[in-house]
């Protein structure tokens, strides 16, 4: 079952924001989502996963040495050249 | 025959320029793109700036490299320097990366000729392309249904003859799906064959990149160019088999294993064609033998919890700060942070990375997450044994053809099950190839798919090849002749 | 009713790599902002960690030099929570198979701090404030980091302080990190809560976030204890939260209460592969370490007969302690070489950032040689002294100041007649002292030393002045 507090908690750790007006309809239906994803709560198995990982690989390692960074004008290229070289996060309000 | 190989004849024997080819191309674009919407940007200045190197190239006498002068196009997803990359979101609209994608630079490298960015459900969620921020891609078979999804723009840039082959990713059917839907070849390479670097992340230990081509024989041409080694991708392996030199490997006295559960319920004369397809094998020496996938009925959830865990993580960083759709006011960091996402980001993404916050969050772990990848483990170890005796696993691509437009978002629960038969491989890091095989009564095309070992894509590409080359007079329909 | 403080401490310790952990930039400290960047630490759509190898060698070293076991496979997880100084929203860290585990750090009362674990982790950006708007430099973004944890032993202010600093000069020595703590390579987070004396239950906790002061951390423990007893003395309860330390009050302040606590969703990194170290590995690594402060203590200690107090001040900057062996080797009296480092050496190096950088000009041979010196008694410690501060201030050997003429000082026959000298031509300083004035007899040495340049030896002139006067 998935509460509406559920929801809000849920929404709030995504950090979306959920209309009042569509709260009903998106509790129902992550209830409907998560009916469909209990089905495996049927199946029994216990495989070990502890280390699992698809490839099975190990020791993927970068060498300590240092590679060029990237210029700040590149850095900030999606925020039109940034503030001084800084990110701006936001501004007083 | 290849396409790909047809146009380097073309090429080397000089009948056209790649310029000329090039610009051929741009203008099909440009008649049929506004119909089918196949492309989100189309790139061409970069286009014709490598045809004419490789026109230079070839007046050297020089040979081409296996994909030089080959145009093509790219999924939205896949990270390309200087050119927009948006996913086919609002959050992303305007952003331009900074760094190309591992398997860009190896097409660069080799001259491909990039026509474009195509269109996707946003950030591959999705298997209509009716989520793209950039509305729905259609079918070019028939422009009243989609071409799939959500690699939708993908298929259409193949299908359409806007591309002579497409690179997309593939988290759970978004290439062998598109594919199937628009009569093409659609291949997701084993997990680590081809490098992720680059591949804007949906879901990272399902994605994998691979190709949408018009034969088998192009994706074994593209697969090999692709499939390398790349140190920037920790889980990267690439192949130690080339496919291209096994393709007419004889498959007499193989084992092909077909899923009893695949064929219920399954539309009559989809069905049809699957058993007209085991005929083709069986007539080419294959022995048929009844095999189950392993906890079917679990696939599809432990898909689905695994790639919204994974996915609710790898779009956190989408706040806005460094990139991305920035709103216009707002009282705090955190306030600011949410808008930027929720008014930039579509209702199926931000319904899964709900679902991915849920399925992690700690009173739900155990039950969800934990639960779904001790299936997995379980999944991945059973098709193991099942290779032991089976060379692949052939099972119909989709249990439809292409949906008519806006039938797929009604119901998402029955939409997420249509991908019952793409996502064993996706969980299991299986190759797996969709390849045409005929029309249904609705005269839309059909797949079928085979699921081969680990890293024996080479095998899936030369069992499909041996097939594409049976049946290639009685699908003609289906294939384009390069026309000059 | 008396109460108990129990603190664990969580300290965050940056690793002194050429790169970051998860890309090849650098990781050095300060540069324009986020010019120490690109696509991987930026977290940039697409992009992809890869570990740095010398990552996981500093974190199995750490774990050795503070007596943990090793696992011979871990792995790297996502902690996810968004902040803007994070910019994939999740940190990359060990959640459940950490590198090192169960270890332990001896104080010098002899009691144990354990360590629970220590885990790899990668650091976060800067967030800047300035008018009113917040800017971000991720500069720092991906630094990597060891996460080491205590257990909940530490019961007093001087034992968290001793603690702290033990650890600081373990990394030190074992350079897998600069600790600088004003550059912020070493934070603590500080769980606080008290008891009643002789209770066995814990309290409920306090976390104090990010200190980088040992003195701040010490007077915010202190704070928080009595805060705590304040308020279970009044009738309160205390509630777990986490809060700040404000150094301009002294005081520590609720920053966020446990119910708008994170749920952090910790889940295997996808993106990275599993991390094996061998036995084999492991031991070469073990063979890597240096002498642990706590070893060198015992060896000045016991072997070289140094006072505790003088041992402790020169292992407290493994410059200066590696400086002091070999200054004193061959050494009969190995106090000699610790008394110029702590003495007149010492003072050229006053503050602690250039004790610990300690770039002393003179090579600890140098050192050592003026010491043989002063040893054979071929010079006498006014003249060690003079030349010392030449060579410091130079940079040259004791031979550049001191002449082979002088090193053979004065002759017995020759210092006797200028002893009668002295005597004769100091008759009111010798019927002083023989009046029992101590002093006036240092009038008589002077005599000499003044005659002799300081050449003359003013052990020996003692005896035979002493000689002399008993004869009269
Ligand atoms: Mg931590
Ligand atoms: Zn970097």
């Amino acid at each position: 079952m998935v509460s509406k507090e559920e929801i809000i908690k849920i929404a709030k750790l995504s950090n979306l924001f959920l209309d009042e007006n569509v709260m009903e309809e998106i509790t129902e239906e992550m209830a409907k989502i998560v009916e469909f994803a209990d089905a495996i709560n049927t199946i029994v198995c216990d495989e070990d996963i502890e280390f699992d990982n698809i490839n099975q690989i190990e020791n993927a390692f970068n060498e300590d040495e240092v590679v060029e960074s990237y210029s700040s004008d590149e850095v900030l290229r999606n925020r039109e050249g940034g503030e001084n070289g800084y990110f701006l996060v936001r501004r007083r309000v | 025959m290849s396409k790909i190989k047809q146009i380097q004849n073309l090429l080397e024997a000089k009948e056209i320029s790649c310029v000329e080819l090039t610009k051929k191309y741009l203008s099909n674009i440009e008649e049929k793109n506004k119909e089918i919407n196949a492309y989100v940007n189309i790139t061409e200045e970069e286009a014709l700036k490598t045809a004419k190197l490789v026109d230079e190239k070839i007046a050297t006498g020089e040979k081409l490299m296996p994909l030089e002068g080959i145009p093509m196009s790219l999924k939205d997803n896949i990270s390309t320097k200087n050119i927009k990359t948006s996913c086919c979101s609002k959050m992303l609209k305007d952003y331009v990366p900074i760094y190309d994608a591992t398997v860009w630079e190896i097409l660069k490298k080799q001259n491909s000729i990039l026509l474009g960015k195509t269109n996707m459900d946003e950030f591959a969620m999705g298997a209509s392309t009716e989520s793209s921020y950039f509305g729905v891609t259609l079918n070019p078979h028939n422009t009243n249904y989609v071409a799939g999804g959500s690699s939708g723009g993908a298929a259409a840039s193949v299908a359409g003859g806007l591309a002579a082959f497409g690179l997309a990713t593939d988290t759970g059917g978004s290439i062998r799906q598109p594919a199937s839907f628009c009569g093409l070849v659609g291949f997701k390479p084993s997990y680590g064959s081809v490098s992720r670097y680059g591949a804007i992340a949906y879901a990272s230990s399902l994605d994998q990149i691979g190709p949408i081509t018009d034969s088998v024989e192009d994706a074994a041409i593209v697969y090999d160019s692709i499939s390398i080694y790349d140190s920037k991708d920790s889980t990267s392996v690439g192949s130690k088999n080339t496919s291209h030199d096994k393709l007419n490997s004889s498959i007499k006295g193989i084992k092909i294993g077909v899923v009893k559960e695949y064929f219920e319920g399954l539309r009559d004369d989809i069905r049809k064609l699957m058993e007209d397809s085991i005929k083709v094998y069986q007539g080419l020496g294959a022995e048929i033998v009844d095999i189950t996938i392993p906890l079917l009925k679990a696939n599809l959830p432990v898909y689905f919890i695994t790639a919204c865990a994974e996915a609710s993580s790898n779009m956190g960083r989408y706040d806005g700060i460094r990139y991305g759709y920035k709103t216009d006011s707002y009282n705090s960091i955190d306030e600011m942070i949410c808008k930027n996402r929720s008014e930039s980001l579509g209702k199926e993404v931000q319904r899964r990375i709900m679902l991915g916050t849920y399925a992690l969050s700690s009173d739900r772990y155990d039950a969800y997450y934990k639960k779904a990848q001790k299936l997995r483990a379980c999944i991945r170890r059973d098709f193991k044994k099942i290779f032991e005796e089976c060379s692949v696993i052939l099972t119909p691509t989709a249990p439809t053809t292409a949906y008519a437009l806006g039938q797929a978002v009604k119901d998402p629960i029955e939409t997420y099950s249509m991908d019952i038969c793409t996502v064993p491989a996706n969980i299991a890091g299986l190759p797996a190839i969709s390849v045409p095989c005929g029309l249904a009564e609705n005269k839309l095309p059909v797949g079928m798919q085979l699921i081969g070992n680990r890293f024996e894509d080479y095998k899936v590409l030369n069992i499909a090849y041996q097939y594409e080359k049976e049946t290639k007079d009685q699908n003609r329909s289906l294939w384009q002749e390069v026309e000059v | 009713m008396s109460y108990e403080l129990v603190v664990g401490l969580e300290t965050h310790v940056e690793l002194s790599t050429n790169t970051k952990i998860f890309c090849q930039c650098t990781t050095e400290f300060g540069g324009e902002p986020n010019s120490h960047c690109c696509p991987i630490c930026l977290g940039m759509p697409g992009t992809l960690p890869k570990l740095n190898k010398k990552v996981v060698e500093y974190a199995v070293k750490a774990g050795l030099a503070t007596n943990c076991k090793i696992r011979n496979l871990s792995k790297m997880d996502r902690k996810n929570y968004v902040y803007p100084d994070l910019p994939k929203a999740y940190q990359v860290t060990q959640f459940d198979k950490p590198i090192c585990e169960d270890g332990y750090i001896t104080l010098s009362s002899g009691k144990s701090i354990r360590i629970n674990r220590i885990h790899i982790e990668e650091d976060a950006g800067k967030l800047i404030h300035e008018r009113g708007d917040t800017y971000i430099d991720y500069n720092r973004g991906g630094v990597p980091l060891v996460e080491i944890v205590t257990d909940p032993d530490i019961r007093t202010v001087d034992e968290a302080v001793e603690y702290i600093e033990q650890l600081r000069l373990i990394m030190k020595y074992i350079g897998v990190s600069d600790v600088k703590m004003q550059e912020g390579s070493l934070r603590c987070d500080v769980n606080i809560s008290v008891r009643k004396k002789g209770e066995e239950k814990f309290g409920t906790r306090t976390e104090i976030k990010n200190m980088n002061s040992v003195n701040f951390i010490a007077k915010a423990i202190a704070y928080e204890f009595e805060r705590q007893v304040d308020i279970l003395e009044s009738g309160g309860e205390i509630h777990q939260e986490t809060r700040r330390y404000d150094s301009d009050l002294n005081i520590t302040e609720s920053m966020r209460s446990k119910e708008d606590a994170e749920d952090y969703r910790y889940f295997r990194e996808p993106d990275l592969v599993n991390i094996y170290v061998s036995e084999e590995e492991i031991k070469k690594y073990k063979a890597e370490l240096p002498q642990l402060p706590h070893e060198k203590l015992n060896i000045f200690i016991n072997e070289y007969g140094l006072p505790k107090d003088d041992a402790e001040l020169l292992i407290k900057y493994k410059k200066v302690a590696e400086y002091y062996e070999e200054a004193s080797k061959n050494l009969k009296n190995k106090k000699l070489a610790s008394n110029y480092i702590l003495g007149q050496i010492y003072r050229k190096f006053p503050t602690d950032s250039e004790k610990e950088e300690f770039n002393i000009s003179i090579p600890p041979k140098y050192l050592n040689d003026l010491i043989q010196l002063v040893e054979s008694r071929k010079i006498n410690s006014s003249m060690a002294s003079n030349a010392l501060e030449k060579m410091l201030d130079s940079g040259k050997a004791v031979t550049e100041f001191i002449s082979e003429k002088d090193m053979e000082g004065i002759d017995e026959n020759t210092l006797r007649e200028l002893c009668i000298k002295a005597v004769n031509e100091n008759q009111k300083a010798v019927e002083s002292y023989l009046g029992g004035k101590e002093k006036a007899f240092k009038s008589i040495i002077g005599y000499i030393m003044r005659e002799t340049k300081g050449k003359a030896d003013p052990i020996k002139a003692t005896e035979i002045i002493k000689e002399i006067i008993g004869k009269i």
